[in-house]
């Protein structure tokens, strides 16, 4: 086996695979993308090609005839909040089936014009990529492009236990473990200049709910959006009465044309895959609600630290 | 000769308003007034009375019926009045016994009938639930429950009596706000109501649903998956939001329904319609009409 057959899903691969392609041009990235969809392909592998909408067509054309046998996915709206990518793949990967299907999946989590805050919630994803298929036949091919801030690239390295480019592959020698990248990613977030605060407990949920939903209004936040920002309210500040000590408290502030739900509280979130997978809707616990506020937010900061949990929900007004 | 199309008229079902009134009051003097208006109305039309006592005593009800000129000693003695402590299924260490407290009711009501009397008139003290810790959501599961197992089909009236000086506000605003007709002092509006609909089998929920309300969306699940009727329908047009665990309980009741049918939600918020986006497994139990 040469080190190019790395990228390319081959059935030798009944285990997880996660490489890192690293491409400068166009070129590069369809001989790179382009070889492993290929390959998975002949292997008759299910594939999700995950990427950003412009790359779509490109890669279509690549596998000309079989387009209709790959999922198509544009990664900037399915993956707008990186903290809901992760449960797209998961379910991909549970409908292709167990062993030994092994399911071929292209994502493209971090692109030029990411902002800083995206690109750090999608290196814990591709963090949690490691841990959620650890054991199951996945091959998850990862480009990056060079054009990418440099700290973005180097942390491509830690959350990649391969890494490469269209010609050759090798084992990373920066991989690292998965708890210690979201450790790193939990860094002390920007105080934001004014903010509405609002201590809460039980008692003030309801109240806390009303805010939230005339802080939109007052915004002037479209009615559809409105409703995901009180959904994703109401379920941030339940999780802190039910499991962050009972209390929390709420922020909310305007930046540009989003606004900003700062929920803060005692909680530990003891398991950094929480709320990354499907849950059942009837399930009282399994991340219901941390689910729910990925799904709808357009970006979900996550700090967890020993002090307690913090979650900023960002949601567009449009 | 014309075939004339034969339509199955609607079940009977009288009006609700009334049947059911919560009444709150925080002096013997409003205590008074509406005992004495009550009875004394009752005992007029010709309707059996009872009083159900709980934290008042028996000679009290007599001598301030006594005191606003009505005989109630006669009436007693005829039969037509009673002031009795409240049964066994009323307490908590007796399970709360819900069904046998709806079957009292119903025999009581069926036998004031087979009496003679034009109906049957209760006035209940429900201070026995505040103090006997059953649980807000279970009590007004049963004040839900009696409006669409009893009054529909039978001569009855109930003033549930709620004195202030012996519950909190949260549990008066709760309970009270489950009757259709409300009397005497207004209470708080609590953050989620529920309330039968006065038309047909169901319920009404105006408010904002969370964590925080469980217990009354629990209620409601019971109602919903306890109602004897073919359909049931939840009225949501004052609901401002629902999240995911209220929408998954009552799901969940809808789903151990007798015979399966969905629960029909009429007008339902945007946040429910949202979460059957998510969620498009529920719809099987939670049919939204009228989207």
């Amino acid at each position: 086996m040469t080190t190019h057959e790395l990228a390319s899903a081959d059935p030798g691969h009944a285990a997880f695979y996660h490489p890192a392609l690293f491409y400068g041009t166009e070129d590069e990235y369809l001989d790179g993308v382009g070889t492993f969809v290929r390959d998975a392909l002949e292997r008759e592998h299910p594939v999700l090609v995950a990427v950003p909408g412009p790359r779509l067509p490109l890669l279509q054309d690549v596998v000309a005839g079989d387009r209709d046998r790959v999922r198509w996915v544009d990664m900037r709206q399915a993956g707008r909040n990186p903290g809901r990518i992760l449960s797209m793949l998961q379910e991909f990967a549970d409908r292709a089936g167990d062993a030994p299907v092994q399911a071929s999946i292209v994502g493209e989590p971090i692109w030029v014009g990411r902002t800083p805050e995206e690109a750090a919630e999608a290196t814990r994803h591709e963090a949690l990529i490691n841990l959620a298929f650890t054991g199951r036949p996945v091959s998850i091919l990862c480009p990056y492009d060079t054009a990418l801030p440099k700290d973005v690239l180097a942390q491509a390295h830690r959350t990649h236990p391969v890494v490469g480019d269209s010609r050759a592959y090798r084992a990373s020698s920066r991989y690292a473990d998965p708890h210690e990248v979201c450790s790193d990613c939990d860094t002390p977030l920007p105080e934001p200049q004014d903010a509405l605060v609002l201590p809460f407990g039980e008692r003030e949920l309801t109240f806390a709910r009303d805010e939230a939903d005339r802080c939109a209004a007052a915004a002037g936040m479209a009615p559809a959006r409105r409703t995901d920002w009180l959904l994703a309210v109401s379920e941030a500040i339940s999780n802190s009465v039910r499991h962050g000590g009972g209390r929390g408290t709420l922020r909310m502030w305007r930046t540009g044309g989003e606004l900003v739900a700062e929920i803060r509280d005692q909680g530990l979130l003891t398991d950094p895959l929480k709320g990354r997978r499907r849950p059942d809707p009837r399930a009282a616990s399994g991340g219901r609600g941390l689910w729910i506020m990925h799904q709808l937010c357009d970006l979900v900061e996550i700090r967890a630290t020993a002090q307690g949990l913090v979650l900023r929900l960002h949601m567009a007004l449009e | 000769m014309a075939m004339v199309r034969r339509v199955e008229a609607p079940p009977e079902r009288k009006p609700l308003e009334g049947c059911h009134s919560s009444v709150v009051f925080s002096d013997d003097r409003q205590w008074t007034e509406h005992l004495v208006a009550f009875v004394r109305g009752g005992l007029e039309n010709g309707e059996q009375v009872k009083y159900v006592v709980d934290a008042t005593a028996p000679e009290r009800v007599m001598r301030a019926l006594t005191d606003a000129g009505i005989d109630a000693v006669d009436a007693v003695t005829r039969g037509q009045l009673s002031v009795t402590a409240a049964p066994q299924p009323h307490r908590a260490d007796a399970g709360f016994d819900q069904d046998a407290m709806i079957g009292s009711w119903h025999d009581a009501a069926e036998g004031a009938r087979a009496s003679g009397y034009q109906g049957l008139r209760a006035i209940g003290e429900m201070s026995w639930g505040a103090r006997d810790s059953i649980g807000a959501d279970r009590l007004l599961e049963y004040e839900l429950r009696l409006h669409h197992e009893l009054f529909p089909q039978l001569p009855l009236q109930v003033r549930c009596f709620y004195d202030r000086r012996l519950m909190s506000d949260a549990y008066v605003s709760v309970l009270a706000s489950a009757h259709l007709t409300h009397l005497g002092e207004p209470h708080s509006v609590p953050a989620l109501r529920v309330a039968p609909l006065t038309d047909r089998p169901g319920l009404l929920l105006s408010g904002s649903a969370g964590y925080d309300t469980r217990d009354a969306v629990a209620a409601a699940a019971a109602v919903v998956s306890g109602v004897a009727a073919p359909q049931v329908e939840l009225d949501l047009s004052a609901l401002r939001h629902l999240d995911a665990a209220s929408l998954a309980v009552l799901a969940d009741a809808a789903a151990v329904r007798p015979g399966g049918t969905p629960l029909k939600v009429r007008k339902a918020p945007s946040p429910l319609r949202r979460l059957l986006q998510l969620f498009p497994e529920l719809d099987s139990a939670v049919e939204v009409v009228d989207r």
